[in-house]
């Protein structure tokens, strides 16, 4: 049964973000330094919020992108419906809104997805705002491609025995490789673990296909994508990194996780875990997916598939994708 | 059902229209104010006539002499090696810094990894650079009651006029002083990552880009885990990241590209806001010139001043000029 003014407010999030920032701003007795334009907008926005809903505008036309370029945000739109659908469920208990799956290719239905009984008041709020961003990224994506957009396909976010985490939890050695299950939406330690294998592939591939894009309008965008990945990638390992200090099979499990993708995208040793290092006779954390040169890496959109797929080999479908992704790229390769 | 998703999405399609309305009201403000748009669009059109990818690069490597010594000496006591600081220019060793005294060892260990990254990406804008590459500018990092960072705290009315405010002094003196920095590294690259041609440049920068968004997100999320305490001015440590954002905003024009902190409630729950993200999810970019106001402490267009006090090296000099109005 979904909870309709809990569902409502996901499309939302952000744009009450900043208007209770202003409206602090202004309760601060700041509203000197806030500019006449913020000024305005907050008015504006104050009675806009209770104002009755217009109709839904007419779609935005195809742009004029490239081809090239439509199939890297085609691509990019697949990783946002899987992170979409995962962070919503486990926020709010429900998926992508019914309007924002259409397009082109074959729509598929999500397998799994359940609201996460958080016990950390903190981590709940982390959960909604992570859904709001992906929700976002889901609807501006789609928006720059009108209707070139490809439709959702068939997602796996079990957490049953049967499920996509639970293969890859096997795969890494986080649970029993023959009998154990991984449920992402048990606990708060088991969403983090959950984001963290899906948010740093989210990093890692626009990070791959930044150079491969040939619209400064578009590289504008997916480098502010990019950003926004990387501090959800940064907040879910913090956290995993802090609460690891007394619970130390959360980074051991990272660790694997880190492991398991890095055995199955290619032959590079890239990927990284969590636990300390030791740096010029210190202890250091490893937070950021970066190399020897402090620079975050990035995956070929067939090494991101290969993580995606679950599979180290050059196929079309599996895993978190169990029909494959829609759009012209859409192979991994052989590790 | 359908009624659900009928409301679904007019409620969506609402966000977009007021989207669509805040920019018509951003766009007619900015017009009279010669407000941050307009600049924006001068300064790309300027980019792609006179700005080379070597520009952008040591532009960006003042910014990462900046950090990359602000974390040095919160870790080690000391600014960054002497080798890594000579080039283009007359190079200038950062004084007036401190080690932290680290209470929270998880904290100590990321202030650590920081630290490494931040001399890394001037080594490897070094690199990049090779011969090219400017010297390191003078660095204000010191804490004294004119410090650039007493000078930042005072203006987010942190503190009173004329106090002092010590970055090294407590692990949240320190958080404060990354805050001031980390979201300003990450939008001064994502600003420039679409001004840089050389794809192999374009690459790296991406890579760094994530790099200082990571940086920005183990601040904020170590922030907002002590957010809900007392802060140095308002009720709460959230509070306080509110002001120091608003300070930014002050100085970059009419443009809103900073958040802090601040939790929105709703039907659904607290949310939080680690991420400073515009309507569509997309974290902010500043031009060059916007990323100087901020660092220059400055809304005027002055090519010296805050933690840089005799400029930059290169040739992105310059603030933009965001001074106000007459008429506001």
């Amino acid at each position: 049964m979904i909870d309709r003014e809990t569902l409502l407010e996901v499309f939302d999030i952000a744009e009450r973000r900043r208007t209770e920032r202003r409206r602090f701003l202004r309760m601060a007795g700041t509203a000197a330094a806030v500019t006449g334009a913020a000024g305005l907008l907050a008015a504006c926005n104050n009675g806009d919020d209770k104002a009755i809903p217009s109709p839904a505008p007419t779609p935005t036309p195809t742009s004029s992108l490239v081809a090239s370029d439509v199939d890297i945000l085609n691509f990019a739109l697949n990783l946002e419906y899987l992170e979409a659908n995962y962070y919503s469920f486990a926020a709010f208990g429900t998926g992508v809104n019914a309007s924002s799956q259409t397009g082109t290719g074959t729509q598929g239905a999500v397998t799994g997805g359940a609201k996460v009984p958080f016990a950390d008041a903190s981590v709940a709020a982390y959960a909604r705002e992570i859904a709001a961003d992906e929700n976002q990224h889901v609807l501006f994506l789609r928006q720059q491609l009108g209707s070139a957009a490809v439709a959702m396909p068939a997602i796996n976010i079990d957490g049953s025995a049967t499920g996509a985490f639970t293969a890859a939890a096997r795969a890494a050695g986080v649970v029993d490789a023959t009998s154990g299950t991984f449920n992402p939406y048990a606990s708060d330690e088991n969403w983090l673990l959950g984001g963290m294998l899906l948010s740093d592939v989210g990093v890692t591939a626009y990070k791959g296909a930044a150079s491969l894009i040939s619209s400064s309008v578009i590289l504008d965008a997916a480098a502010g994508i990019l950003a926004v990945e990387a501090y959800h990638s940064g907040l879910l390992r913090t956290l995993l990194y802090r609460k690891g200090l007394a619970m130390p099979a959360l980074r051991t499990n990272a660790d694997k996780i880190s492991n398991a993708r890095d055995t199955i995208d290619n032959a590079t040793d890239d990927d990284v875990g969590i636990s300390p290092v030791t740096v010029n006779g210190g202890t250091a954390s490893s937070i950021v997916l970066a190399d020897n040169n402090g620079i975050v890496y990035g995956r070929s959109t067939g090494d991101v598939l290969n993580v995606a797929f679950l599979n180290a080999g050059a196929v079309t479908s599996g895993g978190f994708f169990p029909a494959g992704v829609n759009g012209n790229i859409k192979a991994s390769t052989a590790a | 059902m359908n009624t659900d998703l009928d409301m679904i999405d007019t409620l969506a399609a609402h966000g977009e229209r007021r989207r669509d309305r805040r920019a018509f009201f951003k766009a007619a403000v900015g017009a009279a104010a010669v407000g941050a748009g307009a600049f924006l669009v001068s300064q790309q059109a300027q980019a792609q006539t006179t700005l080379t990818d070597a520009d952008i690069l040591n532009f960006a490597l003042n910014l990462e002499y900046l950090e990359a010594n602000f974390y040095y000496y919160a870790v080690y006591g000391t600014g960054i090696p002497a080798t890594s600081i000579t080039g283009v220019g007359t190079p200038v060793v950062a004084t007036g810094g401190q080690k932290v005294a680290f209470q929270d060892s998880l904290l100590a260990e990321m202030a650590r990894e920081i630290a490494e990254d931040e001399l890394a990406h001037v080594n490897f804008l070094r690199s990049a650079l090779g011969s090219a590459a400017v010297a390191q500018p003078a660095i204000d990092i010191g804490v004294s009651a004119t410090s650039a960072f007493s000078t930042a705290a005072q203006a987010a009315t942190l503190i009173p006029a004329g106090a002092t405010f010590n970055p090294y002094s407590s692990d949240l003196a320190f958080l404060y002083g990354a805050f001031l920095f980390e979201d300003v590294g990450v939008t001064a690259y994502k600003g420039a990552s679409a001004l840089i041609t050389n794809k192999t440049y374009l690459d790296a920068a991406a890579g760094i880009l994530a790099a200082e968004a990571y940086h920005a997100s183990m601040i904020r999320t170590t922030i907002d885990q002590l957010g809900g305490n007392p802060g140095l001015k308002a009720s709460t440590i959230r509070g306080d990241t509110e002001l120091v954002s608003a300070a930014r905003d002050s100085l970059d024009g009419t443009t809103d590209l900073d958040q802090g902190l601040a939790y929105v409630s709703s039907g659904a729950g607290d949310t939080s806001n680690i991420v400073p993200t515009d309507g569509n999810g997309i974290a902010f970019g500043r031009t060059t010139g916007q990323v100087l106001n901020i660092v220059y402490l400055n809304k005027a267009q002055v090519t010296a001043g805050g933690f840089f006090p005799a400029g930059v090296n290169g040739t992105i000099r310059s603030s933009a000029n965001n001074a106000p109005a007459t008429n506001g």
